[in-house]
């Protein structure tokens, strides 16, 4: 009874998972060492947001390589798609999703007491953010058409495999993310008159944070199932 | 019907469990102390021979036959006084180190002081000053002027204004016009308004600002000092205070401002002529880091510097110590020193260090003091047995008889002193007498009653933990099996037998009062009964609990956790409104997600189109959740700000009037109507489509018309009572107030005597055509017509009567309920909040329309739909408790609207406290009150809502064909179906529907019961924090009121649900009986 041991896929998720705890560290290392916190919310001078992009996009490109290795059963469809990713409608309809989401994001940030008229230079950052956590990944993969299908409907049957991996993933990452976001204000009501609980410093590391929980949890699942596979095959 | 009383009374018994927790530990932790406002009195001999009461050597021999009657007699005044109160001037700053090359920037700096008493050592005097806890300004300026011990309440004094009610020193100064100038911190001229013949006062809210008081007060005070109509001159100084919580006391600024007072003090030395005596104090000390507001040695040791120019001190040989003085020991001195009444409430000793030597004509030095030291007595020991025989058992009766003795000792020995050496031994007694009053005073009044406040907490936690045990894990029949009308019976008549005990026995057991006995008592037997249940049931609670998901709800739990441990800290109080908003929001954003992942999916299926997507349901309710969200933003513009918050400006501390109000402007008002309009109207609606408006019986007339009326009422008393207005007389205004009050009475009894709305047509009358407002009209008529064309003997058959609102017949006869209630709160609130009421109950409107689709599409049979999400009853449970803040309250104790306590009353109607409480109550808990009677609503209207919108079971069932069916989905489908009959349904299934009901109401009170036992917790954690009174206490009264609200309003909500369901059982009778005929 011991489950299947799927090699490539444990790898994928490893590479990945690294590749998401090494941004978080990379991140929160610039932070510490950049002193000044409130270049946190702007977007020219910090440099958290290009960071993370590229490390969101490395995921994916990641998980472009491991899916050549499933590239002879691909189905009807899977090619088709395939096919299509550089289309220019799927690039627009990505770019206007992205779009979407960082407004709905923003959107969010100030229904949940961000400053409405100040301070939207943080806002958008912390949105920017947000939206590059959970949906930017997904787009990157699947398309803007594909993401919405991920996110609203049944799963779609042209995903393969290793995309199905790191969709897997991208959840971890983004519930990470959002929940860490969202407690991150726990400090901002705090007397402490600390430079870094001005808005949006906590937030933007709680979403850090968050995401590096949440990949971490994930992490020792993933280790947890491969000790348990070794384990088993030991006796046996 | 009987068990359902059951439930009712198994409600009652848990609620006053822990009412009774919150209770006791309440007596423990609010020190108390009556205020009283009597005042002492006396006649002052002058030494004008044209006075009345002339000084003359008669009168001295008379006094001295029997001094004891001397009471009522002043001597005449000493010297002119000035004071000038340093904030936070701490002993050391004083004391004048001379061997030390490099001093602190505190050390050295008042030289002034230094060289007095080193050049003239009898006319001036430097000593400790010592403060009682809590050293605050504010407590600390009442107790420098009524000579008693601050408390946290001092009750009977008026909550809303500060101004001081007591008798003390300001207030026997005016009496004896003697006119005073005061500059400097505002607070004075707050505590005591229109006393001072010239008031120079500035506002000490800018902590950060060293300068503009101080020298405001420097540029004034040599003009006042040159003039020559005062006698007594107050400067507060705050410099040195705001410099401590700056910079702290080891800060350049610090030698600065110093210095800066050493020039002061130096300059009016040189200004005042010989007869005044100059006062230098501070009021508290700081600590290392330059706050204050605890009780260590730094922050109680302040300083007192005396000084005289013509005049030489008493000095300390008789009995007064020499380095250390009371600060409460200041109003009785000051009082000799003035010749005026010692302040009735005082608690301190004339200390003759201070007082000026002045030789009142034809009597001895010894005679003079002991004149003095005796009337200071006798005021003490007429207090001190006044307050025992007010206020009983406050101390024990020994002690107080004791204390009897030594005085009427002291009143024979007093007639016996002859001489200096007889006075000193008097004297030297009669000091230790006095003050060992004082510390059992400070017993009463500083010290908490540990007792008693931790048999609260362990109170409270009991019934919590266990009904959770046992209610929150026992479904509907177990519920049934467990609370029988017999041994809910017993538990009363148990409990009702230990109270008696307890009242009967409460000496035994070293308890204060009988209260604390009754309460012991009770809830250690009810305690006891809980467990029985829970050990009786064990099999099934442990069963059914591990049956729970282990991290189920984990998001909803947060929420919960985080909205209970805001009391843990000050900061997270001063910001709750925000706080708690953040939650709401965050919980209706998780249902919203919740009804993405759930249902969505079923309902979208294989291909996202957007079109689909928005045409679906989901999108609507989706649409909805984000508008209640943006109503929750809104709010923010109506939360009202405290005085911790800073640049705040509904916090001023004028004391004008009663409610410290924001003027509204006339937008407001309109906007205000036009949302109370909307609202009935909507309401309105809502009601006649869902048929319960339907027939002509009275209470249906009620239902149709009452709110129009009450609306309208609303509506005119908003704008008349708060506009400028003029030509309208009060007693109109008050008329549509009391129109409200009397429809909420009407409503009230239409829901004792018959609260259904329905419309019931007998089935031999039923020619005319019956629509269900819920189905489409053509298939009706075509089976209505079929069915009359039939032969007779289906004629039978098809007797089945039709009734009007029998869908929604709980939750119409709730609503309409609700109307009538939130008419009376929203007459009852001020215009702002009027909106917030509304907002909120727009916001609930919108929870109820998510939760109900949500809990309809994943409840796997009846009873699960019945009993609410956990997210939906911790978000209703947010909105009951954000309400409070949408409505423009704040917990602080100054900013309660005492303005509801007079509507509709102004013309002197019902002039009991008791309706002005209630009406306050009222205002205050406004959300609690609405949402916790309304309770049932977000389990009832999950089935209206389902027969009103079939839509809703269509979407689902052809969701279910489409995808092949997994086994949850098809058990929705079965009652999907049944749900057609709406609330129906609940009557059918009625054992579940009321056990679960009163699951509910428990579930409530868990929660409720939880957020006070954190607030009591944060208090006993707290209890001797810096912010305890200001922020910690207020907050823990208003969570234990509001918990006392809840409780009640939770009891109302299942009793309106008994009376509708007693009301339903009746006509169902009475159909079946008109059948049988």
């Amino acid at each position: 009874m011991a489950p299947k041991f799927d090699q490539q896929k444990t790898k994928h998720q490893l590479f990945h998972l690294s590749i998401s705890l090494a941004t978080v560290l990379i991140c929160m290392t610039y932070l510490q060492f950049q002193q000044n916190w409130t270049n946190v919310g702007s977007i020219w001078k910090s440099l958290v947001v290009p960071i993370v992009f590229t490390s969101e996009l490395l995921k994916v490109l990641l998980a472009r390589y491991y899916s050549h290795s499933d590239d002879n059963s691909l189905t009807q469809k899977q090619r088709q798609k395939r096919a299509s990713y550089f289309s220019i409608r799927e690039i627009c309809g990505g770019l206007l999703l992205q779009f979407l989401c960082t407004v709905l994001y923003a959107f969010i940030c100030i229904i949940l007491g961000a400053p409405v008229l100040q301070n939207y230079e943080q806002t958008f950052v912390l949105a920017l953010l947000l939206a590059l956590e959970t949906t930017t990944p997904t787009v990157l993969l699947l398309g803007g058409g594909g993401a919405l299908q991920v996110c609203f409907c049944e799963k779609p049957d042209f995903i393969t495999k290793s995309e199905n991996t790191a969709l897997e993933l991208f959840k971890y990452n983004a519930i990470g993310a959002i929940m860490g976001a969202w407690a991150g204000s726990v400090v901002a009501p705090l007397d402490w008159d600390r430079d870094w609980q001005a808005y949006p410093i906590p937030n933007v590391v709680g979403a850090l944070l968050g995401c590096a929980l949440g990949n971490i949890y994930a992490c020792s699942r993933i280790l947890y199932a491969t000790a348990n596979v070794f384990l088993n095959r030991k006796r046996y | 019907m009987n068990y359902a009383w059951s439930y009712f009374f198994v409600l009652i018994w848990l609620a006053y469990l822990i009412s009774s927790g919150v209770l006791l530990f309440s007596r423990g932790f609010l020190l108390s102390r009556v205020s009283k406002t009597d005042i002492s009195s006396c006649q002052r001999l002058s030494l004008n021979e044209s006075d009345e009461y002339f000084l003359s050597e008669e009168i001295v021999q008379e006094i001295f036959k029997d001094v004891n009657a001397t009471s009522n007699l002043c001597l005449p005044q000493k010297s002119k006084v000035i004071i000038l109160l340093i904030d936070a001037l701490k002993y050391d700053f004083g004391v004048y180190k001379e061997n030390i090359s490099n001093p602190l920037p505190y050390e050295n700096k008042l030289t002034i002081m230094y060289d007095l008493i080193q050049s003239s050592p009898e006319n001036a005097h430097l000593m400790q000053f010592k403060a009682d806890p809590p050293t605050t300004t504010l407590q600390r300026l009442k107790g420098l002027t009524t000579g008693s011990l601050p408390t946290f309440v001092d009750m009977g004094s008026n909550f809303a204004s500060p101004e001081i009610n007591e008798d003390n020193i300001i207030d026997q100064l005016v009496r004896h016009n003697l006119p005073m100038v005061f500059l400097g911190d505002s607070t004075w001229t707050d505590l005591y308004p229109r006393r001072f013949r010239r008031a120079y006062s500035y506002p000490s809210f800018d902590i950060f600002d060293l300068d503009t008081v101080d020298n405001k007060i420097e540029q004034l005070l040599p003009k006042e000092l040159a003039k020559d109509d005062w006698q007594v001159l107050i400067a507060h100084f705050l410099g040195v205070d705001h410099c401590g919580h700056k910079h702290g006391p080891l800060h350049e600024e610090m030698a600065r401002k110093l210095s800066e007072m050493n020039e002061v003090i130096k300059s009016v030395i040189a200004k005042m002529d010989g007869d005044t005596t100059l006062l230098v104090m501070g009021d508290h000390g700081m600590t290392a880091s330059g706050d204050h507001g605890g009780e260590t040695e730094d922050e109680t040791n302040a300083l007192l510097f005396a000084y005289t120019k013509g005049n030489k001190f008493i000095g300390s040989e008789f009995g007064s110590d020499n380095t250390t003085m009371q600060q409460i020991d200041l109003v009785p001195t000051l009082a000799t020193i003035l010749g005026v009444p010692i302040p009735y409430s005082n608690l301190g000793l004339i200390n003759f260090n201070i007082v000026p030597d002045i030789k009142v004509p034809y009597m001895n030095k010894f005679q003079t003091l002991l004149l003095h030291a005796w009337q200071n007595a006798q005021q003490m020991y007429k207090y001190f047995f006044n307050y025992a025989l007010e206020n009983k058992r406050t101390f024990s009766v020994d002690e107080l008889e004791n204390m009897h003795n030594e005085y009427v000792l002291f009143t024979h020995r007093v007639k016996t002193v002859y001489n200096e050496a007889g006075f000193k031994s008097f004297i030297g007694d009669l000091n230790a007498n006095m003050r060992l009053i004082l510390n059992t005073c400070r017993e009463i009044w500083v010290k908490f009653d540990a007792v008693q406040m931790s048999q609260g907490l362990l109170f409270t936690l009991l019934p919590i933990f266990f009904s959770f045990l046992v209610v929150n894990n026992l479904n509907a029949l177990e519920l049934y099996r467990i609370f029988t009308p017999k041994g809910v019976t017993f538990t009363y008549l148990v409990n009702i037998a230990a109270g008696f005990f307890g009242y009967r026995y409460f000496k035994n057991f070293s308890f204060k009062s009988e209260d604390h006995g009754v309460i012991f008592f009770t809830n250690i037997v009810s305690a006891f009964i809980l467990i029985f249940h829970a050990l009786q049931n064990w099999r099934t609670i442990a069963n059914n609990w591990s049956a729970v998901k282990r991290f189920g709800n984990m998001p909803t739990r947060i929420i919960f956790i985080i909205a209970v441990s805001v009391f843990f800290s000050n900061s997270f109080i001063i910001q709750e409104p925000k706080i708690l908003s953040y939650l709401l929001v965050g919980s209706i954003l998780l249902l919203a997600y919740e009804i993405i992942q759930k249902c969505l999916r079923l309902e979208l299926n294989k291909r996202f189109k957007w079109s689909q997507f928005l045409r679906s349901t989901i999108a609507q309710l989706l649409l909805f959740s984000v508008l209640a969200i943006i109503i929750v933003r809104y709010t923010y513009m109506l939360f009202r700000c405290r005085e911790e918050q800073g640049n705040c400006v509904d916090f001023s501390g004028n004391s004008d009037g009663f409610s410290i109000k924001r003027p509204a402007t006339a937008k407001t008002y309109i906007f205000a109507v036009v949302i109370i309009v909307l609202y009935t109207t909507l309401s309105r609606l809502y009601l006649r489509h869902s048929g319960s408006l339907t027939g002509g019986s009275p209470n249906v007339w009620l239902a149709r018309y009452g709110p129009t009326i009450a609306s309208i009422c609303a509506g005119g008393h908003l704008l008349l009572a708060h506009s400028a207005v003029k030509n309208v007389k009060r007693t109109h205004i008050d008329a549509m107030a009391l129109v409200i009050y009397g429809l909420m009475l009407v409503q009230i009894v239409v829901l004792c005597v018959s609260p259904l709305l329905t419309f019931y047509v007998l089935p031999n009358f039923s020619t005319p055509i019956q629509i269900r407002p819920w189905d489409n009209v053509i298939p009706q008529i075509f089976k209505k017509i079929k069915r009359m064309y039939d032969d007779a003997e289906a004629r039978v058959n098809q007797m089945d009567a039709m009734v009007y609102g029998l869908t929604t017949v709980y939750s119409s006869a709730t609503i309409v309920f609700g109307l009538f209630l939130s008419m009376m709160l929203i007459v009852l609130l001020e215009p702002r909040a009027t909106i917030g009421m509304v907002a909120c109950i727009a916001i609930s409107v919108v929870i109820i329309l998510v939760h109900s689709t949500l809990r309809f599409r994943t409840a796997a049979n009846l009873a699960n739909c019945i009993q609410p999400t956990f997210t939906g009853i911790v978000s209703w449970f947010l909105l009951a408790h954000f309400c409070f803040f949408a409505t423009s309250h704040q917990t602080t104790l100054s900013q309660i609207d005492w303005r509801a306590a007079f509507v509709g009353r102004t013309s002197g109607l019902g002039k009991s406290h008791l309706i002005s409480g209630v009406l306050v109550i009222l205002n205050t808990f406004c959300g609690q009150v609405f949402f916790f009677c309304m309770y049932n609503l977000l389990s009832l209207l999950t089935f209206s809502l389902c027969a009103l919108h079939p839509k809703f079971i269509k979407g689902t069932t052809a969701a279910n064909t489409n995808a092949n069916g997994t086994p949850a989905t098809s058990t929705v489908e079965g009652i999907g179906l049944d749900m057609m009959r709406g609330e129906f349904l609940l009557y059918e299934n009625e054992g579940t529907f009321l056990a679960s009901s009163f699951k509910l109401a428990v579930q409530f009170l868990i929660l409720q019961g939880i957020k006070v036992f954190c607030a009591m917790l944060a208090c006993t954690i707290h209890c001797r924090h810096l912010m305890v009174w200001k922020i910690f206490a207020p907050r823990f009264i208003y969570e234990g009121i509001g918990t006392f609200v809840s409780l009640t309003a939770l009891i109302v909500g299942y009793f309106v649900i008994l009376r509708i369901n007693r009301a339903l059982e009746r006509l169902i009778f009475k159909a079946n009986n008109l059948k049988l005929d």
